[in-house]
């Protein structure tokens, strides 16, 4: 059985060589694409769970491809770049990226990145019990990962899915960075404050009426995040 | 307050005793020749009042008030006509005339009517006030008419300063400006900021010190026996420079007007240059930015492909370690391609650092272009070459060694700009003294905006970025050329190829007769 369809996208044919190579190994089937255009088609022609998409590549560029393939698909994405300035992680992460590496990178430190990210969310404690939530003109609709904020609907994509759920499992309790990183993201994670820092503006966007004034993902300075849920 | 000549005049050069000397002596023929003009004036003055005197007494008789009229024209004649001290020296003539020849008792200087007194005090009275009015009149449109003049020249020369070009110094072309506009023989200019005199006008002049004097006390030398005036330009009461000239005439208003222009034009100058200077700063960032970034992803790709592969044996279980013919391939590539890249580093940075010598030797056209074709054979595998370098060309005197680098360097381009089923052109011809070397492909050909930056540093072509390539060879190949005195030029269009060519010059004795 296939661990799961991944797509390279990158401009360097040597690159593709290998990611094709060393993931086909590992059980995964790879298809690959030379530029952001191209890997836009091939993922409106067919299904993949992951993309590996590099950041440097002539056309529209990776930050661009990212926002293209997010505005449409909910599809996993990790980015592969040159440039591991903090700034660039955090673009990378805003344009809708799940994950992030710099090159070069070790295959086990990328198998484990991709397997985070595909990884089926674990079933939370009492997940099944959770209701949908309506609260101040915000409707989440669990089920269908749908949120609906003074009707202006958006989906929510699976880690900021996964993020929302155990925030909504342990309402109005300071959850601390660390536990949030590792519960959602996976035990390698832990200390890449930058990931939680993006994926909650993320969440606040959609599920908040005011993102720059959060009513219920409220930061604790210091401590965590606090889902606040009015009694 | 001191008015600007007052402010001049406390500041006099004193001249040394010798030059002094020499100065009285001409300062009183420079007087006699006044003089002498003054004496001939009066003297034509005196003479047309005697010829009036003559004409009225003697050719046409009239009565005295007739006469005394006609005096009175007489003398504003001469007023218009010359200065204060004539029109006086001819009014007091005439009175005496008129008296003598026309009030009885005619032919004496007496007066037997007491009335006729009054009459001829009048008549002097009103000579006297007519000359002195027309006078004043002709001074005041004199003056006017300089103002006019020094309006104009300023005009001219604050249209001539917006009007400079910016590739030469500005205040070169002040200084020219000044000594064409305002017709001075000799302008100098200094400029504070960067300690530099400009100088201008058919006279030269000598006064760099003074200049600097008077730039850094802020004072005004004036020089009356050259009538040289240095003075100082500030700009928001700090001196900025100081400028000299000799041989003008302007009044404060006008002089002062001149150096606010000056110190604007000075201003504008500084601040284009600041400008410039930052634009250069930035773009050399952003050279230096693009530049890392370039380099960053050349290196890394390759390291990329090594360290997943390797990684990956690595974390295998020992005992499923197998040979992994397409693995191992990934790894022996990209290691060529990183020793490719350090290669052309070394050789861009050898040759840009300046720290290889050419070693010139005698060589045929011919032999240089085998040797690059051999140095390429493995990589040309089944590509149409065509040679053209006939082996009658006189022999060149370059470096062998780099000039093949050149050649391999357009090979390898050609190579992998154009598709593998078009022939590939190397050739070398005659021209005058040097032998043209040129290599043509068939391939997509180079858009004009392109064509200046291929030879970049890092640069590769738009559609092109997925081959391989380090993006220095061009850069190399026109680096080598310029160390031989030649460059390297390009003639292509999209659709038509791309034909590189260059010229090396012809050993001496080597051309045939």
């Amino acid at each position: 059985m296939s661990a799961g369809r991944v797509l390279v996208i990158d401009d360097d044919p040597q690159i593709r060589r290998v990611m094709r190579s060393t993931l086909t190994s590992h059980g995964y089937q790879i298809n690959d694409a030379r530029s952001g255009e191209e890997g836009l088609q091939e993922l409106r022609n067919s299904t993949y769970d992951l993309v590996l998409l590099d950041m440097n590549m002539p056309g529209m560029g990776g930050m661009e491809a990212c926002r293209m393939i997010r505005s449409s698909s909910e599809v996993a994405i990790i980015m592969l770049t040159v440039n591991n300035s903090e700034r660039q992680m955090v673009d990378a992460l805003d344009a809708g990226a799940d994950d992030y590496i710099t090159k070069p990178f070790s295959t086990p430190e990328l198998l484990a990145r991709i397997r985070a990210t595909l990884r089926r969310l674990p079933q939370l404690p009492g997940q099944s019990d959770l209701q949908p939530l309506a609260a101040q003109g915000v409707n989440i609709e669990l089920s269908s990962r749908e949120v609906t904020v003074n009707g202006r609907t958006s989906r929510l994509t699976a880690r900021e899915f996964g993020l929302l759920t155990y925030f909504l499992a342990r309402p109005n309790k300071t959850i601390a960075h660390r536990e949030l990183l590792q519960a959602v993201w996976g035990p390698d994670y832990g200390s890449e404050l930058e990931y939680l820092r993006v994926f909650v503006n993320r969440l606040r966007k959609k599920i908040e009426p005011d993102p720059s004034k959060p009513l219920f993902l409220v930061t604790d300075a210091w401590a965590g995040y606090r889902f606040h849920l009015p009694q | 307050m001191l008015s600007f000549r007052q402010a001049m005049s406390s500041v006099i050069v004193a001249a040394p005793s010798k030059e002094r000397h020499k100065e009285a002596s001409r300062v009183s023929l420079f007087s006699y020749k006044k003089n002498s003009r003054l004496i001939l004036r009066i003297s034509a003055a005196l003479a047309f009042i005697s010829g009036t005197t003559f004409v009225l007494y003697r050719l046409v008789p009239v009565n005295a008030t007739t006469a005394g009229f006609l005096f009175l024209v007489s003398i504003l004649i001469v007023a218009t006509k010359g200065g204060l001290v004539e029109s006086t020296v001819a009014s007091v003539a005439a009175m005496l005339c008129f008296n003598f020849f026309f009030l009885p008792p005619v032919g004496t200087l007496t007066i037997a009517d007491p009335q006729n007194w009054i009459a001829l005090f009048a008549f002097l009275a009103t000579s006297l006030t007519a000359s002195q009015l027309s006078v004043h009149a002709k001074r005041r449109a004199r003056e006017a008419e300089d103002r006019r003049g020094e309006v104009e020249r300023l005009y001219a020369l604050s249209r001539a300063l917006l009007l400079t070009d910016s590739a030469q110094p500005i205040a070169k072309q002040i200084v020219h400006q000044i000594a064409l506009t305002c017709e001075f023989p000799a302008v100098a200019l200094y400029v504070r900021g960067t300690g530099e005199v400009y100088r201008a006008g058919p006279e030269d002049l000598d006064i760099e010190p003074k200049l600097r004097e008077s730039a850094m006390r802020s004072v005004v030398v004036e020089d009356e026996r050259t009538s040289l005036i240095v003075t100082p330009i500030r700009l928001g009461g700090e001196p900025i420079g100081s400028l000299a000239f000799s041989g003008g005439r302007f009044s404060d208003a006008a002089l002062q007007s001149l150096l606010n222009l000056v110190a604007i034009g000075l201003e504008r100058a500084s601040s284009q240059n600041a400008v410039t200077r930052a634009e250069v700063a930035r773009q050399s960032e952003e050279l230096k930015s693009t530049l890392l970034d370039v380099i960053a992803h050349e290196f890394k790709t390759p390291l990329t492909s090594i360290k997943a592969v390797t990684s990956d044996l690595l974390a295998r279980p020992r005992r499923q370690l197998q040979l992994e013919p397409e693995l191992i391939s990934i790894v022996d590539e990209s290691a060529d391609r990183l020793s490719k890249l350090v290669t052309d580093a070394i050789q861009l940075a050898r040759i840009e650092g300046g720290t290889f010598r050419l070693n010139l030797g005698t060589h045929f056209p011919s032999s240089l272009v085998n040797g690059a074709l051999r140095q390429m054979k493995s990589l040309m595998e089944d590509r149409k070459i065509e040679v053209l370098a006939p082996d009658d060309l006189p022999p060149v005197r370059v470096d062998s060694e780099l000039i093949q680098v050149v050649l391999t360097h357009l090979l390898d381009n050609a190579l992998k700009y154009s598709p593998p089923a078009n022939p590939i052109t190397i050739g070398a011809r005659l021209s005058e003294d040097k032998v043209i070397v040129y290599l043509a492909d068939k391939g997509q050909g180079i858009g004009e905006d392109e064509q200046g930056q291929i030879f970049e540093k890092f640069y590769r072509g738009k559609n092109e970025r997925h081959l391989k390539g380090t993006g220095m060879g061009l850069a190399i190949a026109r680096e080598i050329l310029r160390a031989h005195g030649e460059d390297i030029s390009l003639s292509s269009s999209p659709g038509n190829g791309s034909e590189f060519s260059f010229g090396l010059p012809v050993a001496a004795g080597g051309m045939p007769q």
